[in-house]
């Protein structure tokens, strides 16, 4: 595999840094350890790479990078950057994330003890463009060079010299987009240096001073939800009408009446799902409609913009859109003149409202936030609802969704739900605040431009999905049915595509899903299994 | 070398440690809070920080009183501090050379406590055989600090060179630091062996600078050591070996701090949201006077109609 050095990433222009070898991978438990068997990497075509901007490792996560047409635009755009620098280091533009930037900018020992941690970097097989400290030390030393007085001289006598040019920063610009930004490297770094934080500056900077951002987190995101309701580009009518249909359809199949209450005024509790589960994994939504009504819960969903699409991809590159969101999520909850917001199953949508948006969210708009697991957990303890845990008797195992175990500390609810009603509950290894991204974190999930999902399925998500099938280890076949519990959408995303490109429904009878949904599987008042391993 | 002088280096190297340090100290703390940023485990959660859960599991946290330990942080950073609790979890080939290293620094530091408190007892004329006990242990923490230290910086530096996994992200500046406390430990062993009496000559001439002793005079060997020391001292604090006093700060104020708003959170916050905002990309809409708060409220397509 090629050695890389730092200041590699400003050389050679438009070509590739790395080449990724399939079988420099780290390998796979059989049946999914012979590589040839799988699609690989679309490699790009001579048309694409005289279009695109491909000088990383052979991926393109933005086909939108602008390419300069002359000398004069790059330097543009090396200028745009450095002033970009200089506002992420302002106490007016950047309070949001000062303290922690400085300090991780000042004091990394450049011990590498964070790199084992990573799950890109152990997937990879160690490449040494995805260790978690080869971006931020890019960063840092440009940080030094170009904007600390004195920094150029330094630069030249200690050997930390990396130039700012074009290369540089579109190379940059696509690496902070190789992280999962799951801070499972800061978990690690005895200085408390953060590496996950770095790179989502540095996504800030992109997006904030240049704007540029992948299309499917901003344009196609977080601007598309604030102006017509829903990332997914579903309208309130459409959410509701989807809503109804599930409704009536579980109605008439199971003779069991639900219905999903929307803007209720004066409800106790305002449930924002993501609009991705209602499009993509509707079970999920339909499961808390009837969890939440067989617990005679007063709720409600709003098909105010953007209160049924409750995520925030702000909290992946953009500081100011994930104001934004934040913000308009409280007002509507205000607006309905409910108790307390509850949040549907997506990791980054608990952590945004709950925590990373909350000294964002000052006087009225304060509004008590609960995460979605622990109110599953009260419904399941209750005595409301009644259950019979044979209902559940196959292989179950959890994936910790980062945002919502590492980084909110929300880790027992979930499995004290999954040890009662889930006879065969095992965890992976490692789990809880020490587990795997999905692969799919840091806004990765939803990204699909280009041939990004090739390296989504092949390097990010590859650790997860290595555990996950040691985590079934006694069953690998089809032979049993099990289910891996992701509660959280864009971890079920990341899984879609994982599990098809390797076909883990067919050669290991594996299928995924929610919480919400192994719940109601193991309702007593239900007379046919919720969930189903028959392909749709 | 006069006394006069030794007086001036040392309390100027000390004087100038001190005022860079806690003028960093200061600067870090006044920064302005933060978004937050939490990451478990969070030692302070009673019941939780085991394993890495937080008061954000308890079903309406908002209406309970948050339960937390004082004790379990300090142990936390206690183990971390003095036996690299991390280093040790996560890179243990690493974990004896760093250990070392550390381990003479903090038992240096401890010499130096004793040699101080003997030096009291030296001007309060108090008992030889107190004296004596201070200066036995003040000697067998300087020479196990010293070579311990000594070898653990002469280790990270052949490993600094030697191994491909940090090699690539090395400067001069890493290696320099390297150097420089080798010199500080290595110094203060010759210092240790060459005299018959290190801990009381350092007690001495810690006393000649408590009492302006201008008669001070002191051995070739510690002289040199303590000069490389303050030359180290005086270089340290505008480096990131101050990491003793950062990490406070990443810990506590951000990995560890899950604090909701209260009273004086609200008032610093009310005047960060309204500070003007000046970052260029077309859809933040700043213009160098709008403040975040105006910024947030962009309308929707719906209201804009
Ligand atoms: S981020 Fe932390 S663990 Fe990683 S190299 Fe820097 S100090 Fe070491
Ligand atoms: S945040 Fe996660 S994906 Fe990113 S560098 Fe750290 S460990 Fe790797």
């Amino acid at each position: 595999m090629k050695k890389l050095k730092l200041t590699d990433i400003a050389k050679g222009g438009d070509s590739q840094l790395i080449d990724i070898d399939v079988d420099e991978l780290v390998p796979l438990p059989p049946p999914y350890d012979k590589a040839e068997e799988f699609p690989g990497f679309k490699q790009l075509t001579e048309d694409q790479r005289e279009r695109l901007v491909c000088n990383l490792d052979g991926v393109v996560s933005y086909a939108a990078l602008p390419k300069p047409k002359n000398k004069a635009e790059e330097k543009k755009y090396v200028k745009q950057f450095i002033s970009g620098l200089k506002k992420l280091l302002s106490k007016e533009n950047n309070w949001t994330f000062l303290q922690p930037l400085l300090l991780s900018l000042d004091y990394c020992a450049q011990c590498q003890t964070c790199c084992d941690a990573c799950p890109i970097y152990l997937g990879s097989g160690k490449n040494d463009l995805y260790r978690p400290t080869y971006r931020p030390e890019i960063f840092r030393r440009l940080v030094n060079k170009y904007i600390k007085p004195g920094g150029k001289l330094r630069a030249k006598l200690t050997g930390a010299d990396i130039d700012l040019n074009w290369t540089t920063i579109t190379r940059l610009y696509e690496l902070s987009y190789r992280c999962n930004l799951c801070r499972r490297c800061t978990q690690a770094c005895p200085m408390g240096v953060d590496n996950g934080l770095i790179t989502r500056e540095l996504r800030k900077l992109f997006s904030q001073e240049l704007g540029w951002a992948p299309k499917e987190l901003h344009e196609k995101g977080t601007m598309l939800q604030l102006d017509v309701g829903s990332a997914t580009g579903l309208r309130p009518n459409v959410a509701i009408d989807n809503l109804k249909f599930l409704d009536e359809e579980f109605t008439e199949s199971t003779g069991i009446n639900v219905s999903t209450p929307w803007d209720k005024k004066g409800a106790d509790i305002l449930l924002i799902h993501s609009a991705g589960d209602i499009i993509s994994f509707p079970e999920s939504p339909i499961a808390f409609t009837i969890l939440c009504n067989a617990a005679g819960l007063s709720w409600t969903l709003s098909s105010e913009i953007p209160g049924y699409d409750g995520i925030n991809y702000g909290v992946f590159y953009d500081d100011v859109q994930l104001a934004r969101v934040a913000t308009r999520h409280a007002q509507i909850a205000k607006k309905l003149g409910v108790k307390k917001i509850v949040m549907g199953e997506c990791g980054h949508q608990n952590k945004a409202l709950m925590t990373v948006a909350d000294r964002m969210l000052t006087r009225e708009l304060n509004i008590p936030r609960e995460n979605v697991m622990t109110f599953l957990e009260n419904l399941v303890f209750s005595g409301k609802v009644k259950f019979d845990p044979t209902k559940n008797d196959f292989p179950v195992t959890l994936h910790d969704p980062c945002n919502l175990v590492r980084n909110m500390g929300v880790v027992e609810p979930q499995r004290r739900i999954l040890r009662y009603l889930c006879p065969e509950f095992r965890e992976m290894t490692p789990h809880g605040i020490e587990n795997y991204c999905c692969g799919g974190g840091g806004g990765l999930s939803v990204m699909s431009d280009v041939n990004f999902t090739d390296w989504k399925v092949n390097v990010a998500g590859r650790m997860k999905f290595k555990q996950v099938l040691e985590a079934f280890a006694d069953h690998p076949g089809p032979e049993i049915e099990k289910y891996l519990c992701a509660p959280c959408l864009n971890c079920k995303l990341q899984f879609r595509d994982v599990f098809e490109y390797y076909g883990a429904k067919e050669k290991s009878n594996l299928i995924f899903g929610g919480m919400g949904e192994l719940i109601v599987n193991a309702m007593a008042i239900m007379k046919k299994p919720f969930l189903s391993w028959e392909e749709e | 070398m006069s006394g006069i002088v030794w007086h001036i280096l040392a309390f100027g190297v000390i004087g100038i440690f001190l005022a860079v340090t806690v003028y960093r100290t200061v600067a870090i703390a006044r920064l302005p809070v933060h978004l937050r940023w939490e990451l478990a485990p969070i030692p302070h959660e009673k019941g939780k920080g085991k394993y890495g859960g937080s008061y954000l599991e308890e079903y309406e946290w908002w209406t309970k009183t948050r339960q937390r330990s004082r004790i379990a942080p300090l142990v936390y950073m206690v183990v971390e501090i003095f036996l690299l609790r991390g280093i040790w979890k996560r890179n243990r080939p690493l974990w004896p050379l760093t250990f070392a290293f550390h381990a003479g620094i903090y038992l240096v530091t401890a010499m130096l406590l004793f040699s101080l408190v003997s030096s009291i007892l030296i001007i309060t004329e108090a008992p030889p055989y107190v004296i004596n006990v201070f200066q036995e242990i003040a000697s067998v923490l300087a020479v196990a600090g010293y070579l311990m230290g000594g070898l653990g910086a002469i280790a990270l530096l052949f490993k600094r060179a030697l191994d491909s996994n940090l090699r690539p992200f090395n400067t001069t500046t890493k290696y320099f630091n390297l150097v420089l406390l080798g010199a500080v430990f290595i110094s203060g062993a010759y210092a240790w062996f060459n005299l018959g009496d290190f801990a009381a000559e350092m007690s001495l001439f810690i006393r000649g600078l408590i009492t302006l002793d201008t008669g001070l005079t002191i051995a070739f060997s510690l002289s040199l050591h303590i000069i490389i020391s303050l030359l180290f001292l005086l270089y340290l604090p505008w480096t990131d070996m101050i990491h003793f006093v950062a990490k406070y700060f990443t810990y506590h104020e951000v990995r560890w701090n899950d604090a909701p708003q209260d009273e004086k959170m609200k008032r610093e916050l009310r005047g960060l949201l309204a500070q003007p905002v000046s970052w260029s990309a077309a859809h933040v809409g700043a213009d160098g006077k709008k403040n975040w708060v105006d910024l947030t409220k962009k309308k929707t397509k719906d209201e804009e109609a």
